[in-house]
């Protein structure tokens, strides 16, 4: 546009002089480009509209084969008998299993370490703990699923007790001392008088802190006499997964606290509030919706997931029993589709070839669905904090 | 609230951050290290004589003379072996019947093992496959397989509440009386001698080709199929993600299209890995038949699929970070806006959606699930270029599940396992590595 004004104007100086005809051309080829540009950008839209349906043409036969009912409310999962039985309500239990197994670990640690990105750290540091987040998102699933199932299963099975009541202990010995000093102080905020209140804070937390170490005392040691079948369980497969969406989680929420700008911290800051108080108080709530997404991104990566989920959930397709038990091995909607397709792609056109893209067709909805959700949840807050 | 409790309170969430952030070192570190020490195993380890024979019998490789005169001295020791086995044998003959088919019960495992320890004992059929053709080719491996020639596992089941325990029963007392029992403490003293171990450092595990379904030799088909998969993703993928990054930039339109573009986008990013696999085999293999079945070109195209939404995403913030000035002097000096992408902003954006395509590289190379179903096999030579486009090949994030989870003698080949993740993360972590030098570069260039 800019460049036909400077044509129109230099026109007299005679360098410039383009033919009517050729300027015509000229537009001419500006439009196919145009048209051949969007062309390829519309490519991802194609792409996304080709998956859906090939994946759901594949997936439609099973439930005209089959019907609804069996997929979502049997476990019996026996495809290569004859007739095949194709329940798959462990299956999607399992994934579920794990997918929320490492989003409780992921999603509090991601957050707090995000935060830490974002407000505590400074530059200098930050630099050298972003290569760190980097580097755990580019390694491989498969190498993951290889530590997963030969390093940290066996040691899980010959060591599990430990592992546990260690873990126990270094997570929440900390943070039951904090609520118990917390809960000591709530308790004799009422007492006026300046030394009662003290004596009478050091007494409940004396009080308090043996009972809080008795508490760890003891679910440490029921930990420890556990005794762990298999390695390769809903526990392990968990932990791995949950490093593996930590950066996810990590960089997107770090996103949104950036968002929340500085003149909400500062109001903070001058009404007198902690650091602490000003991020949970202040900029936490502002944020929420971006921490959203990135939780539901996070629960995604996780979700989606195949090769460690293969590798070391022990692929046994039943509830666990207790239905919380994580120390049990299970089997997800994933490793199902990678692990059955090579017998199963012998018979395409069977149940049991589509029951497989059925399965995927779920995850790809799923996944769908949360992404538009995610999406939208992160424009409306930049709408919200632009707005402000 | 106390403002000292305040104040703790304020302590513990700083710490509680540090603490997450030390624990993601922390997990990379647990990952990592033991990847790196048992994967440069694989390279640098202490070789026997079984292993430079097996170099030169298979590969041609090594000085003939001194493995002539290696092998004597191994010979020597040998003999006495051979013959403490034949000894026994005839003295077998003399039992009588149920004694002897008792000794020959316990004989049949001690002449199993020492086979697996020292190679093929004479006087028995030449072995087919080439794993039966050689002893331990690594010392490790020989003092482990040493163990389980001198003592039977076995297993302890009297308390049946608990899980079972192994125990190990020394085989020379089993031969007590005969003369076996003094083959034991000669085997467990001239080991040495005989397969004269010797520190090696064999690049051919990255070089060679694999013998036995990987029980001997390297990873080459491996890596050569990983680098064709990856680099055939990005032919697709880089120009087709570059030329919509610059519509998304210079020429999309605020508006309903542009908005199902930029869902488009983040949904394909979000897709599992898994279904892009099920995409590729029923779109690329089964609808438009690009292959007969798996194959390089098949796997590629998934696999451009998958990277496409990053390569675009990291394209666009590198167009965009292209400061506005440098545009406006170009068109100022009358150029067109086509001229101006190509001469002024893709050349300035460039090192910055290099960085992005050299992420996705790295993604498209350590991805397994998209090319379970579209291009890996699991045993198979390397192929040549004609072939990608008819014939699937061996990829490192395969044959890592492959190996680990299906190989018959997975836990006879760790170390080849070991080697092939440390060679997998080594590639993605340096061309990530490279991405982020890269990248600090750029930023201080744009600084000033």
């Amino acid at each position: 546009m800019m460049s036909e004004d400077i044509v129109k104007e230099s026109g007299r100086s005679g360098a410039f002089i383009v033919s009517a005809k050729k300027r015509k051309l000229q537009k001419l080829s500006k439009t196919a480009g145009e048209s051949i540009l969007l062309l390829i950008a519309s490519f991802v839209a194609i792409v996304v509209l080709f998956i859906f349906y090939f994946v759901a043409v594949d997936a439609v036969p099973y439930f005209q084969l089959r019907g609804f009912r069996e997929f979502f409310t049997s476990s019996n999962w026996y495809p290569a008998d004859e007739p095949g039985e194709f329940g798959a309500l462990a299956i999607i239990y399992g994934s579920g299993m794990v997918t929320l197994g490492s989003t409780l670990l992921s999603v509090p640690m991601g957050i707090a370490a995000a935060i830490c990105l974002s407000d505590i750290l400074p530059f200098s540091v930050r630099q050298y703990a972003k290569p760190v987040i980097e580097m755990l998102a580019a390694i491989p699933s498969v190498a993951f699923g290889f530590f997963a199932l030969v390093i940290f299963a066996p040691l899980l099975q010959t060591h599990g007790g430990p592992i546990l009541m260690w873990a126990w202990w270094v997570l929440a010995a900390p943070f039951l001392l904090l609520a118990v000093i917390v809960i000591a102080d709530l308790l004799t905020a009422k007492i006026e008088d300046q030394n009662r209140r003290q004596q009478m804070s050091l007494v409940l937390l004396a009080v308090f802190a043996l009972g809080a170490l008795a508490f760890l005392y003891w679910v440490g040691s029921v930990l420890q006499g556990m005794e762990i079948i298999t390695g390769t369980n809903a526990l392990n497969v968990s932990i791995i997964l949950s490093f593996m969406s930590l950066p996810t989680i990590v960089s997107v929420s770090e996103d949104a606290l950036q968002a929340v700008g500085r003149d909400m911290r500062e109001g903070s800051y001058a009404l007198g509030a902690t650091r602490a108080e000003t991020i949970v108080k202040t900029v936490l709530p502002a944020a929420s919706s971006g921490i959203l997404a990135a939780v539901i991104l996070g629960v995604m990566r996780a979700l989606g997931e195949t090769m460690v989920v293969w590798m070391a959930s022990g692929n046994s397709s039943h509830i666990p029993e207790p239905w919380f038990n994580y120390l049990e091995a299970i089997r997800t909607l994933t490793a199902t589709i990678a692990g059955d397709m090579g017998e199963a792609d012998q018979v395409t056109g069977s149940a049991r070839y589509h029951v497989l893209f059925a399965m995927g067709l779920l995850l790809l909805v799923i996944s769908f669905f949360s992404n538009l959700v995610s999406e939208r949840i992160v424009v409306r807050q930049r709408k919200i904090l632009s707005g402000q | 609230m106390n403002l000292g409790t305040r104040k703790i309170l304020d302590r513990s969430f700083t710490a509680v951050g540090f603490g997450s952030i030390a624990v993601m070192g922390i997990a990379l570190l647990i990952v990592l290290v033991p990847i790196i020490t048992n994967g440069v195993g694989s390279v640098f380890f202490t070789g026997t004589l079984e292993h430079r024979k097996m170099l030169f019998n298979e590969f041609g490789r090594g000085n003939t003379e001194e493995l002539v005169k290696e092998n004597a001295v191994s010979e020597v020791y040998r003999q006495q072996i051979y013959g403490m086995l034949s000894a026994f044998e005839s003295e077998l003959e003399t039992m009588d019947a149920e004694k002897k088919q008792d000794y020959l019960s316990k004989y049949g495992p001690v002449k199993t093992a020492l086979q697996t320890l020292i190679g093929p004992l004479p006087g028995e059929a030449e072995a087919i496959l080439t794993r039966y053709k050689y002893g331990q080719t690594r010392w490790g491996k020989a003092e482990e397989k040493l163990h389980e020639f001198l003592y039977e596992t076995k297993w302890d089941f009297s308390n049946p509440d608990a899980m079972s325990k192994e125990y190990f029963v020394s085989r020379a007392t089993e031969f007590e009386g005969t003369s076996l029992v003094k083959l034991f403490p000669f085997v467990e003293e001239h080991l040495e001698d005989v397969l004269r171990p010797e520190f090696t450092v064999y690049w051919g595990f990255l070089t060679d080709s694999s013998v036995d379904s990987h029980i001997f030799g390297g990873i080459w088909p491996e890596i050569q199929g990983t680098f064709f998969l990856a680099v055939g993703a990005m032919l697709f993928a880089f120009p087709l993600g570059v030329i919509a990054a610059v519509y998304f930039t210079e020429y999309a339109r605020e508006g309903f299209f542009n908005s199902i573009l930029r869902s488009a986008n983040s949904t394909l990013a979000g897709v599992p890995s898994i279904v892009f696999g099920l995409f590729g085999l029923a779109f690329f293999i089964n609808t438009l038949k690009v292959s007969e079945s798996k194959s390089v070109l098949a796997g590629s195209l998934t696999l451009a699929i998958m990277i496409l939404p990053t390569i675009i995403r990291a394209a666009e913030e590198a167009i965009l970070s292209v400061p506005k000035t440098y545009k406006e002097a170009s068109l100022s000096l009358g150029s067109t806006k086509w001229n101006t992408i190509m001469t002024v902003i893709l050349p300035a954006a460039l090192p910055g959606i290099i960085t992005g395509g050299v992420i996705s590289l790295g993604r498209a190379a350590g991805e397994t699930a998209p090319i379970i179903f579209t291009a890996a096999v699991s045993v198979g030579s390397a192929i040549g270029l004609a072939d990608v486009f008819s014939s699937p090949t061996p990829a490192l994030s395969w044959n890592i599940y492959n190996l680990a989870s299906e190989h018959e003698a997975a836990a006879e080949i760790r170390h080849v396992q070991y080697g092939m993740v440390l060679s997998l993360v080594s590639i993605v972590l340096l061309l990530n590595l490279s991405a982020i030098l890269l990248r600090a570069r750029i930023s201080k260039k744009l600084k000033g």
